[in-house]
C-alpha cells in the first residue's frame, strides 16, 4: 500500500479521484481488513489539511473523538462517550465518524440536525449519508432552539461498553406548556440504516407530553423504525429497544413493577470465615513473585522470543468445514524466496494423531479436514510477510462434503459421519434407585432444557512459541498445560525418543484449559526439525478463533421432583454434548458433567445419560470448570425452581435436600472429610446481598444464589501422580515442580508454601516449573490439582530438605543440627529467639534435589471416573434487570468458598474474582455460534468478553479455611470453584426480577424482555 | 520512512507499517503485546505524545516526528514508577499478558493534569479486555496509584 503526502486540498482531491482512499485517524480500517475488505492501493491522509477544533457549534471535521467526548457538548459529547474506547476515539475523528457511515454517532448528528459542509459544499447530514459528496470538512450543529429542550441519546451493544452498536437513538424536542412544538426523533448504527422518524415526528407536535399514550407511542415507533436482522440480535428487537429508548428518553418511564424478592431464612450460625483482600488480609498479603516483571514489560513469555536467524511459522488452516483432501502441492510455496520449509503430512515420520484421550486429531491433515481450523501444512520463512505468502502458494484441492452443525442431528442413523467409526465419541450412562418409585412420590416437577454456549477461552496471550534443534533433538517451547504429557504426544508424531525432545511450556498469558491439548506444537516441531533451525510461530486472535479449542456447548434436559415438604424424589437427566471435530478432553467433560448431576443433593432416584457427539463445529474440550459448571447451572436453577413451587426459600429447599456428610458420592464412591456444604449455605444465608439495593429508574432489580460443588483432580481412572522436589542452589530455596505459571499464581503458591513451612522468607524461594528438563512431571496443570500437588509436595519433601539442610550449616557451625533452624535468608541459632541468619544460604553451597513421588488422592470406585476430593462454595448475585434493553447488568458479588487453607491470598482471590467475571461473560455475553460449520464471530469485535464496565461494583469473596481434625489431604483446588456457580446464580437472580427462569445461555436480552412482559405487563 | 522517537531513541518505520508490527516483529522489542490487531484489546496500548493509544491502529505516517512510549519508558515517567508500586502492592494481574497495555492506559491517564476520579479510571480502561482479573485488582492497583500521586501533590 502506498500512502500518499498531499500539501493540500486540491491535492488530496486529485489523488482520491485517482482512487486514493482519504483516511483521518484511521480507526476503522483495520477492523474492515479483518472482516474482509481488500486494503486500497493508496492512502491519502487528510487530518492534517481540514479544520480542526470546536467554534461554538461548528466543529473541525479533523476533530478527535475524544475531545468532543469531554467538551460539553449536547447530545454529541454523550454519543462520544459510547464509541469504541478513550484510546481509539484520541485517534478517530468526527469526520472518519461520519464518513464511514456506520458510525454510532449518526444518530445524534441527525436529531442536532448537523449540516456537513464539504469540498463540494454544504448538505444535510441524511443528504450526506444517502450520497456522500466531497471530502467533510466541518459539521456544523443545529440544535432546537426556544421552549424547553429536551434530549435522549441512548446506544444498545452487545456488551455494557466497548461495543459495537446494536442500535443507537437520539432524539431532541421542545416544548412549550408541556406542549410539543418541535421534535426530532433518530435512529442508525452499526447495521441499523441512518433514518429520521418522521412520521411519528409529525403525530407528535401538538400533543401535550402527558396526554401521550405511550404503548401506541412504542407501537408507532417500532413501526416506523427501520431495521435488520444479524446474526447477534434480530430487527424486531432492535425496533423494540430503539422505540422504547426513545419514548422512555423524552417521555419517561412508567414506574417500575414491584417484584418479590426471596427472604432467607437463617438457622445456623454464621461459619468463621476469612475475608479475601489486601486490607483485610494483613501479613498475609503478599506481592506475586511474577508481580513486578508482568508490570515492567519484562516476563518472559514464549511467543516473545527473538533471536537472530530465528525463522517465522505459519499454519495453513483448512478454511472449510468438512472436506475430503485430494491433493496437496507445495512446489509453488517451497520455491518462493525465503521459504525455508513447508510441512505437510508428508513429513510426518511417526502417528499422524494426537488427543488426550482418543488420538483422533491429525497433527497436519492428510486425507480429510473436519472444521475450519483443521491444520494442513506450515510454512518456516524469513519472516512473517514471506510465510504468508507462501501459505498462499500452497495447493490444496478439496471436495466438500455435508456439514454436520448440530450435535443431535450428527446422531441421526443416516447423519454423515465426521469420523469413520461414526459422530457418537463417548456415552455416559448411571443412576440409582428406581425413577418410578421417585416419580410416584413427587408432588413438584420442574422439566426444563438447558442450553449453554461454546465458550471461547479468550486468553490473552495466544497459542504460539517457538522451537529449535536441541542436541540430538528439539526444545519446544509454548505455552501449555502438561510438558511431559505434551513431549509424549510430540514424541509419538515425530517418531523419535521422548527425551530427546525438551518441552517448556511456562510461563503462559492464560490457559484456562484452552493450552491442555496440543495447539502449535506439532508445527513448531516439525519446522525446527525440517529446516534445523530455531522457528517461532503464534497464532494471530483471528487464527485462535478458528482454530482453537473451546468450551462444549451442552443441552441438557433436566426433569426434577420433589414432595410436598421440598424434599427431592426423583430426577431424570439426558445430556448431549457438542464434540466439535475431535475428541480432547471432551469425554472427560461429559463425565465429569454427569458426576455432578445431582449436585450436592441426596436424591434417591436418578437416571443419567450422556452422549458426545462429532461435528465440523471447530474443536472442543478443557475449560476451567470442565462440564460441573454447566451441571450445576441446571441443576441450582432447578432447585430454586422447586422451592418456589414447594412455597420455601432458595436456601431452606437447599437445607432440606444437602447431602449428609461422608456420605457416598454420586456414583456411590468414598469421599474425603471436610464437607462443607451446610457452611457454605449458613455463610450465604447470613449475606447482606438479600437487603434491599438501588437500581436504577429503567431497571429492575434481582438476587439470587447457587451452590457450588466441585470435584478436584482427574478422577480415578486417569493416571494422577506427581512428581516434586526440594533443593539448594546459588543461594535459593529451589521448588521443583513441573506444573505451568499461567497467571493462577503457581509461583506464589510455591513459594509461600515452602516459605510457611520451612520458616525462610518468600524470597528466599525460586521455583522451576513446566520445562521438561529442568522441572520433574507434576502432572497436568487442570482439575484443579495444582493447590494439592504443590502443598503435599512441600510436605514431602521439607522434612528430608530441613534436616540435610541443618546437618550443613550444623557442619559449618561446628554444632548439633537440633541448635540451629531455618530463617529468612539461612540459618540461625534456635536460643536466639531471633530471625537473624548466622550463615546464609548462599554459604551453604548446593543440596541435591530431595525428591517425591505421590498420588493425587482418588477414590474406591473404578467403573467410571469419580472424584474424590470437593471444594465447596456459594455465589450470590444482585443483578439489575433493563426494562427497555433486556440486558443484564451484575451490580454486586459474594462468594464464599471452602477449599481448605487458602496458601497464597492474592493468587486464591484473583482465581475467585477472575473465575467469577469469566462465568459472568459466560453467562450473559459470550457465545462462539457456529452457522454451517462456521464461526460467526472471528475476533474480539464480535465475540464478547467481560469489559471493565461488564464487571460488578464490588465483589466479596471469603474463605473458610479450616479442615476436620485428621484430615490429611492439605488445600482443595481453587481454580475452578469460581467460575463454578456463577451461571446459575446470575439466572436464579434474573428469575426474581422477571418471574421466569432463563435457561439458554447467555442470556439474550430478547428473551428477558419477553419474560418481563409475561411478569408485568407491557413495560 | 518515518521517524519517530521510541523511548527517547531515534527510529524509523514505514509509513504503510503498523507501528505494533514494527515493534514486534522489526524491532523485537515484545514488551508490547499483540492481542487481536483491529484495536480491540488494547493488549499494543503505548503513548504518542503522551496520550494512549492503539499501537494496531497506528500506522507510520501517523507517527512523522511522535514520541512514543511503550511499557520499557514507564519507569522513566513519574507517574509510571508510582503506578507500577501501586500495582506490585495490589497484585494487579495474573498472567500479565495484558499488563503492559493496562499500565500505559493508567500512565496516559495519571500522567494527566487532572487527578481523576474512580469513573475516570474505568474509563481510560474500556478498551483494555483482561481474561484473567476481573479487572477488580487492576483498579484497585489504578485507584492506590491515584491515591499515591494525590498525596505526593498535596
Ligand atoms: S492488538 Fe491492538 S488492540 Fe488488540
Ligand atoms: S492478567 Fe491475564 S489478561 Fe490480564
Amino acid at each position: 500500500m502506498k500512502v500518499a503526502r498531499p500539501d493540500s486540498l486540491e491535492q488530496a482531491l486529485s489523488l482520491i479521484t485517482d482512487g486514493g482512499v482519504p483516511v483521518a485517524g484511521g480507526t476503522a480500517f483495520q477492523l474492515e481488513y479483518a472482516q474482509g475488505t481488500t486494503p486500497p492501493a493508496q492512502y491519502v491522509p487528510v487530518g492534517h489539511l481540514i479544520p480542526t477544533g470546536i467554534k461554538g457549534l461548528t466543529i473541525g471535521a479533523g476533530t478527535p473523538l475524544e475531545d468532543l467526548r469531554h467538551a460539553g457538548i449536547p447530545l454529541l459529547s454523550d454519543a462520544c462517550r459510547d464509541v469504541a474506547a478513550p484510546n481509539i476515539r484520541r485517534l478517530g475523528t468526527l469526520g472518519g465518524n461520519l464518513a464511514w457511515r456506520k458510525g454510532c454517532l449518526v444518530p445524534a448528528l441527525i436529531a442536532l440536525d448537523a449540516l456537513i459542509t464539504t469540498t463540494n459544499g454544504s448538505m444535510p447530514v441524511l443528504e450526506y449519508l444517502s450520497a456522500p459528496d466531497g471530502l467533510v470538512l466541518s459539521i456544523t450543529l443545529r440544535p432546537l432552539e426556544g421552549g424547553q429542550i429536551q434530549s435522549t441519546w441512548r446506544k444498545v451493544g452487545l456488551r455494557q461498553a466497548f461495543t459495537a452498536s446494536v442500535i443507537a437513538t437520539a432524539g431532541m424536542m421542545s416544548l412549550c406548556d408541556n406542549t410539543i412544538v418541535q421534535i426530532r426523533l433518530a435512529a442508525g448504527g452499526g447495521a441499523t440504516p441512518a433514518q429520521r422518524l418522521t412520521a411519528v415526528e409529525h403525530w407528535l407536535v401538538g400533543q401535550n407530553i402527558h396526554a401521550i399514550d405511550q404503548a401506541i407511542l412504542r407501537q408507532r415507533l417500532e413501526d416506523a423504525i427501520i431495521a435488520v436482522d444479524c446474526p447477534f440480535r434480530t430487527a424486531s428487537y432492535r425496533r423494540k429497544v430503539a422505540a422504547a429508548s426513545l419514548a422512555a428518553g423524552l417521555f419517561g418511564l412508567p414506574l417500575a413493577p414491584r417484584n418479590k424478592m426471596p427472604e432467607p431464612s437463617k438457622t445456623a450460625f454464621p461459619p468463621a470465615l476469612t475475608e479475601l483482600s489486601r486490607l483485610k488480609g494483613g501479613d498475609r498479603w503478599h506481592t506475586r513473585p511474577d508481580m513486578p516483571a508482568k508490570l515492567r514489560g519484562t516476563f518472559p513469555y514464549l511467543t516473545d522470543k527473538r533471536a537472530d536467524g530465528m525463522l517465522v511459522g505459519r499454519i495453513l488452516r483448512a478454511g472449510r468445514p468438512h472436506a475430503l483432501i485430494r491433493s496437496i502441492d507445495t512446489t509453488k510455496a517451497e520455491s518462493l524466496d525465503g521459504v525455508e520449509a513447508v510441512v505437510t503430512h508428508r513429513d510426518i515420520k511417526g502417528l499422524n494423531a494426537f488427543g488426550i484421550v482418543f488420538q483422533d486429531q491429525p497433527a497436519l491433515c492428510h486425507d480429510k479436514v473436519r472444521y475450519t481450523g483443521d491444520a494442513v501444512a506450515a510454512v518456516a520463512a524469513i519472516d512473517a510477510e514471506t510465510a504468508e505468502r507462501a501459505l498462499s502458494l500452497i495447493e490444496v484441492v478439496y471436495d466438500d462434503l455435508p456439514v454436520i452443525s448440530d450435535a443431535s442431528c450428527a446422531l441421526a442413523p443416516d447423519a454423515p459421519p465426521v469420523h469413520t467409526a461414526g459422530n457418537l465419541v463417548t456415552a455416559v450412562a448411571h443412576g440409582r434407585g428406581d425413577t418410578s418409585t421417585g416419580w410416584a412420590q413427587a408432588v413438584h416437577i420442574v422439566e426444563d432444557t438447558y442450553v449453554t454456549p461454546r465458550q471461547m477461552h479468550g486468553f490473552m496471550e495466544t497459542e504460539g512459541g517457538w522451537a529449535a534443534p536441541d542436541g540430538d533433538g528439539l526444545i519446544i517451547c509454548a505455552g501449555g498445560q502438561h510438558g511431559s504429557r505434551d513431549q509424549m504426544q510430540l514424541a509419538r508424531i515425530l517418531d523419535v525418543p521422548a527425551d530427546s525432545l525438551r518441552v517448556v511450556t511456562s510461563p503462559t498469558g492464560g490457559a484456562f484449559g484452552g493450552k491442555d491439548e496440543l495447539t502449535v506444537q506439532p508445527a513448531l516441531a516439525l519446522l525446527a526439525q525440517k529446516t534445523g533451525k530455531p522457528v517461532r510461530l503464534h497464532l494471530s486472535r483471528a487464527e485462535s478463533v478458528q482454530a482453537g479449542t473451546k468450551r462444549n456447548p451442552l443441552t441438557i434436559r433436566m426433569k426434577t421432583g420433589c414432595d410436598a415438604q421440598g424434599n427431592l424424589v426423583a430426577q431424570e437427566v439426558e445430556v448431549i454434548s457438542d464434540c466439535g471435530a475431535y475428541a480432547s478432553l471432551a469425554p472427560g467433560v461429559l463425565e465429569t458433567a454427569l458426576e455432578h448431576v445431582v449436585g450436592p443433593y441426596k436424591i434417591d432416584h436418578y437416571r443419567a445419560n450422556g452422549r458426545l457427539a462429532y461435528t465440523n463445529n471447530g474443536t472442543c474440550g478443557a475449560f476451567r470448570g470442565f462440564g460441573a459448571n454447566q451441571m450445576t447451572f441446571a441443576i441450582e436453577c432447578q432447585m430454586d425452581r422447586l422451592a418456589v413451587l414447594a412455597g420455601l426459600d432458595p436456601l431452606e429447599i437447599r437445607r432440606r435436600n444437602l447431602r449428609i456428610p461422608g456420605s457416598p458420592g454420586v456414583l456411590g464412591q468414598r469421599v474425603a472429610p471436610s464437607e462443607r456444604l451446610s457452611e457454605m449455605l449458613a455463610a450465604a444465608a447470613h449475606s447482606d446481598m438479600w437487603q434491599p439495593f438501588p437500581v436504577n429508574a429503567d431497571e429492575i432489580p434481582g438476587v439470587g444464589m447457587a451452590l457450588n460443588y466441585q470435584g478436584n483432580g482427574l478422577g480415578t481412572i486417569p493416571q494422577d501422580e506427581a512428581d516434586f522436589g526440594l533443593g539448594l542452589k546459588d543461594g535459593k530455596i529451589q521448588a521443583l515442580c513441573g506444573l505451568d505459571e499461567m497467571g493462577q499464581g503457581l509461583t506464589a503458591s510455591l513459594h509461600g508454601a515452602v516459605a510457611d513451612r520451612l520458616g525462610c522468607a518468600r524470597t528466599d524461594v525460586c521455583s522451576v516449573t513446566g520445562d521438561t528438563m529442568l522441572a520433574p512431571d507434576s502432572g497436568s496443570t487442570t482439575a484443579a490439582r495444582g493447590g494439592f500437588v504443590v502443598w503435599q509436595g512441600v510436605n514431602r519433601t521439607a522434612p528430608a530438605f530441613e534436616a540435610a539442610l541443618l546437618e550443613r550449616a550444623a557442619t559449618i557451625k561446628g554444632c548439633t543440627p537440633e541448635a540451629l533452624k531455618i530463617v529468612p535468608g539461612g540459618v540461625g541459632e534456635t536460643r536466639l529467639n531471633s530471625s537473624t541468619p548466622c550463615v546464609s544460604f548462599a554459604e551453604l553451597g548446593e543440596i541435591a534435589p530431595v525428591m517425591a513421588h505421590y498420588d493425587f488422592p482418588k477414590t474406591d470406585y473404578t467403573k467410571g471416573n469419580a472424584r474424590f476430593i470437593f471444594a465447596f462454595g456459594a455465589t450470590l448475585a444482585r443483578v439489575a434487570v433493563n426494562r427497555i434493553t433486556g440486558m443484564v447488568r451484575v451490580v454486586d458479588l459474594e462468594m464464599h468458598t471452602a477449599a481448605g487453607p487458602v496458601i497464597d491470598m492474592a493468587s486464591y482471590l484473583g482465581q475467585m474474582e477472575g473465575g467469577l467475571v469469566q462465568g459472568l461473560g459466560y453467562t450473559l455475553t459470550e457465545n462462539m455460534s457456529y452457522q454451517n460449520g462456521r464461526p460467526v464471530a472471528g475476533n474480539f469485535d464480535s465475540y464478547m468478553v467481560p469489559s471493565v464496565k461488564d464487571v460488578p461494583e464490588a465483589m466479596r469473596i471469603t474463605a473458610h479455611e479450616g479442615l476436620d481434625a485428621n484430615d490429611p489431604y492439605g488445600p482443595r483446588g481453587a481454580g475452578e470453584l469460581g467460575i463454578g456457580a456463577i451461571m446459575p446464580a446470575i439466572a436464579n437472580a434474573v428469575a426474581t426480577a422477571t418471574g421466569q427462569c432463563p435457561a439458554t445461555m447467555p442470556i439474550a436480552p430478547e428473551t428477558v424482555l419477553e419474560m418481563l412482559e409475561g411478569a408485568h405487563g407491557p413495560l | 520512512m518515518v521517524r519517530f522517537s521510541l523511548n527517547g531513541v531515534e527510529t524509523e518505520i514505514a509509513p504503510d507499517a503498523m507501528l505494533l508490527t514494527r515493534l514486534r516483529e522489526g524491532l523485537g522489542k515484545t514488551s508490547t503485546k499483540v492481542g487481536c490487531e483491529i484495536g480491540r484489546c488494547g493488549a499494543c496500548t503505548v503513548l504518542r505524545d503522551g496520550v494512549a493509544v492503539n499501537a494496531c491502529l497506528v500506522m507510520g505516517w501517523q507517527l512523522d516526528g511522535a514520541e512514543i512510549c511503550t511499557i520499557d519508558g514507564l519507569e522513566t515517567m513519574p507517574a509510571g514508577q508510582l503506578l507500577i508500586k501501586a500495582m506490585e502492592i495490589e497484585n494487579g494481574f495474573q498472567c500479565g499478558y495484558c499488563a503492559p497495555g493496562v499500565m500505559m492506559s493508567l500512565a496516559g491517564l495519571l500522567s494527566g493534569e487532572t487527578i481523576p476520579t474512580d469513573a475516570m479510571i474505568e474509563e481510560a480502561l474500556e478498551g483494555n479486555i483482561c481474561r484473567c482479573t476481573g479487572y477488580h485488582s487492576i483498579l484497585r492497583g489504578a485507584r492506590l496509584a491515584r491515591d499515591m500521586i494525590k498525596e505526593k501533590h498535596l
